[in-house]
């Protein structure tokens, strides 16, 4: 049998390492005019421009510095908003899952009166299963969620208008494609997503130990002594606990705001540093001149931006935020409290064993020191030495 | 101490931007474009011919083909896109040459639109019947909707196309999916004995080990997804065979098995799935990285339809959040119903402890016809 037939194709294509293409808008307007920023993959302004002026597969930055002006030409052909002039802010490069994206920023000092039409046809010849993204914010209204396809693009009677804004009746002209933002109901998931995160975050968990290890002793000069009641442990204990919960609460719900973040390639290295930091601190104090739960409240801080980034990839509903946050928080709040009173009582029930200082502060120490180093190598290097 | 600080002050001045990327020098790569850099050349130098004269089909269905395959082999539906710009001169035309409707219709199937690649290929076969490539397209198409039927009239075109071995196999396969194990098995041995090219050789054996599987004959199943990878190493075959394991508790070696595999969507989600189960070290990066990707992918509306299987998956496996993985699994039978996609509702029906539910996944499985021991052992 000659007849040979192509069986490659045939797999039905879960096969995707990417999504389809799309680019990003932000419009918002404010009393200062219209300001519009666009995200568009550097891959499709590729297929476009040709970006890669030397046809090596690898776009630098150098070339997509030379293509400014043919990416800001190609997008200003492209892209227009009913009754305003746009004019460009500003460029940068923006790192989203799937790729790296050119961004424009654009402003216009225009008011519309309504939600104003968007003429969108990049990537219109090139590819038609692009569609633009539009998140619209009108002043303080809730953003309005509005898809652009190329193939389809909204017309209006005259596509330059020149200033003051359109006539009522057209700025209210129906959107010509529209979804409302998908809407997830939030559940009590976010208490056990935090309970889960601190019980499985084997760093912070890691951390609060090195902290405790130490708490029913008391240092004196002639070394670690145990504490003779459980009353002398307890509060240094609440103390510790207290500045790692305040601490990384702050620290959580800026970054949840989106008041400010750091990006993990930072602060997972930081995480596993404090881890280190603080075990030394048991073998030879670091920091004497500062109580400790300064101290912790220090690396709680660098802690909170660690739980953001959990909380960050779970998309929470802005409606109902507020309410998924605090889950969230209790639940690490609660599983922090579960592993402090277990270990607290452990370590009061061991303390007057006489190897507790040798083995259990300062081999403790050393382990938390050894695990910490590798982390911290393992997330400086992106290698993988531990199970864990 | 002073460097926790900094830190904090770093953390503090960053803006609320997601991640920008500030390049130091004009050397530095910031993006990579293809695997195979040599090709770029090649490209656009059709790539502009196609646009001097778009009319060219030739030109037009060797570009298209040329993209779709970089779209299978980096995973990247983007480039399915643009197989269907180049062939976008004839979008409207149905008396549009076969080979445009064809490759159409396989770049449609690539991006899940399965009816509308199926009315293609129905038309294109009605002009044509003797192109043996659209028939097996429309068969594989109508076998993963689960419109067996459907498939049946397809293979028996294809065999009066002339295509004996193919119409063959295509029946079998839909034989052993309706439960006639034993028949389709001899059908397939036989077909094994000839001489086969590896592609071939390595679909049938394929084929062979996922009847096995839901037949409950699990050692026969590993025995044939074994010698189908060592007739020609394949991603399907690799997912579908870690997919078998997995199921069977084997995680680690799931895992040795798509490990250095290409990241696809499909590879990353058995990667965090095995990963996580037997704590690997990269579990947590896998599974944030996919995490990720999904909520990007969602951003698009109505884009989760044709990640509902994977993701559908995600939620059960990963977040243990049985009811949205239910409510995933039952949006992607409506597109898709292969015996992955029946389990994968009957496993969430079953873990949501919903007696409905469950009985929906039982009476959707006997509409469709499909037999599978695995699924029968859940309900």
């Amino acid at each position: 049998m000659s007849l040979l037939l192509c069986v490659a194709l045939l797999a039905p294509a879960g096969a995707w390492a990417h999504k389809a293409s799309d680019a990003y808008l932000q419009l918002a307007t404010t009393e200062q005019g219209l300001s519009l920023r666009i995200d568009i993959a550097l891959r499709d302004l590729d297929a476009a421009l040709d970006l890669d002026a030397d046809g090596d597969g690898r776009l630098t930055w150098g070339e997509v510095r030379a293509a400014w002006p043919a990416i800001d030409a190609y997008v200003g052909a492209r892209l227009q908003v009913q009754g305003c002039e746009l004019a460009l802010n500003g460029h940068a490069l923006e790192k989203r899952a799937d790729g790296v994206y050119a961004a424009l920023s654009l402003q216009s000092p225009c008011q519309p009166s309504g939600t104003p039409m968007i003429r969108y046809t990049v990537m219109q010849d090139v590819d038609p299963t692009h569609r633009g993204l539009a998140r619209i914010t009108l002043g303080a209204s809730r953003p309005e969620l509005r898809v652009l396809d190329p193939m389809h693009p909204a017309t209006w009677p005259s596509t330059v208008v020149p200033q003051p804004a359109p006539t009522p009746s057209a700025a209210a002209a129906p959107a010509p494609t529209s979804a409302p933002a998908p809407d997830q109901a939030v559940d009590t998931s976010f208490l056990r997503e935090g309970v889960h995160h601190i019980i499985t975050g084997y760093d912070h968990v890691l951390f609060l130990l090195c902290l405790l290890l130490p708490a029913v002793m008391r240092r004196t000069p002639q070394g670690w002594r145990p504490v003779d009641e459980l009353r002398q442990a307890v509060w240094p204990v609440v103390g510790i606990v207290t500045a790692f919960t305040l601490a990384h609460s702050i620290t959580l719900t800026l970054a949840a705001l989106k008041l400010a973040s750091i990006p993990s390639a930072i602060i997972e290295p930081a995480i596993a540093a404090t881890i280190v930091l603080a075990a030394i601190d048991n073998l030879r104090p670091l920091f004497s001149r500062l109580p400790r739960a300064a101290v912790t409240f220090a690396f709680g801080l660098i802690h909170g931006f660690g739980f953001a980034g959990v909380l960050a990839e779970m998309e929470l509903p802005t409606s109902t935020f507020a309410w998924a946050l605090l889950q969230f928080n209790l639940g690490l709040e609660l599983g922090q409290l579960a592993i402090v009173l277990a270990t607290v009582s452990l370590l009061y029930l061991l303390r007057r064993r006489a190897a507790y200082p040798r083995w259990v502060i300062g081999g403790g120490s050393m382990a938390a020191i050894t695990v910490g180093s590798l982390w911290f190598i393992e997330r400086t290097a992106d290698v993988s030495v531990l199970g864990f | 101490m002073k460097r926790a600080l900094l830190l904090l002050c770093m953390a503090l001045a960053a803006g609320a931007q997601g991640a920008p990327l500030l390049p130091t020098s004009d050397a530095e790569v910031v993006e990579t474009l293809a695997a195979q850099a040599g090709d770029r050349a090649e490209e656009r130098a059709l790539r502009r011919r196609q646009q001097a004269s778009p009319g060219d089909a030739t030109v037009a269905v060797a570009l298209a083909r040329r993209y779709l395959e970089q779209a299978h082999r980096e995973g990247d539906p983007r480039f399915a896109g643009r197989a269907l710009a180049a062939l976008q001169h004839w979008a409207q035309a149905s008396n549009a040459p076969a080979e445009v409707l064809l490759t159409r219709a396989t770049v449609m199937q690539y991006l899940h639109q399965f009816d509308p690649a199926a009315q293609l290929l129905e038309g294109l076969v009605q002009r044509q019947p003797a192109l043996a490539q659209a028939w097996l397209t429309l068969a594989t198409i109508r076998r993963v909707q689960g419109r067996y039927a459907e498939s049946d009239l397809a293979c028996a075109g294809l065999a009066k196309a002339g295509a004996a071995l193919y119409a063959q196999a295509c029946q079998a396969e839909n034989d052993g999916l309706r439960g006639q194990f034993d028949s389709a098995r001899a059908r397939f041995n036989q077909m094994l004995t000839g001489r086969l090219d590896a592609g071939t050789r390595n679909w049938l054996l394929t084929s062979v080990a996922e009847l096995e599987a839901r037949a409950a004959r699990p050692a026969q199943a590993e025995q044939a997804y074994r010698a189908a990878l060592s007739a020609q190493s394949d991603d399907y075959t690799r997912l579908s065979f870690a997919d078998f394991l997995m199921l069977q508790s084997r995680d680690a070696e799931a895992l040795v098995l798509l490990n250095g595999q290409p990241r696809s969507d499909a590879v990353l989600l058995r990667l965090a799935m095995a990963g996580q189960r037997t704590a690997a070290p990269a579990a947590r990066h896998d599974v944030r990285e996919l995490r990720e990707r999904i909520a990007q992918a969602n951003q698009r509306p109505g884009a989760g339809a044709s990640h509902a299987r994977e993701q559908a998956m995600f939620a059960l496996w990963i977040d243990s959040q049985p009811v949205r993985a239910l409510e995933l699994a039952r949006a992607n039978v409506k597109l898709q119903r292969e015996a992955i996609d029946l389990l994968l509702l009957a496993q969430a029906a079953k873990a949501s402890g919903q007696a409905d539910a469950q009985q929906e996944a039982k009476l959707l499985s006997q509409a469709v016809g499909l037999k599978d021991a695995r699924l029968e052992n859940l309900l």
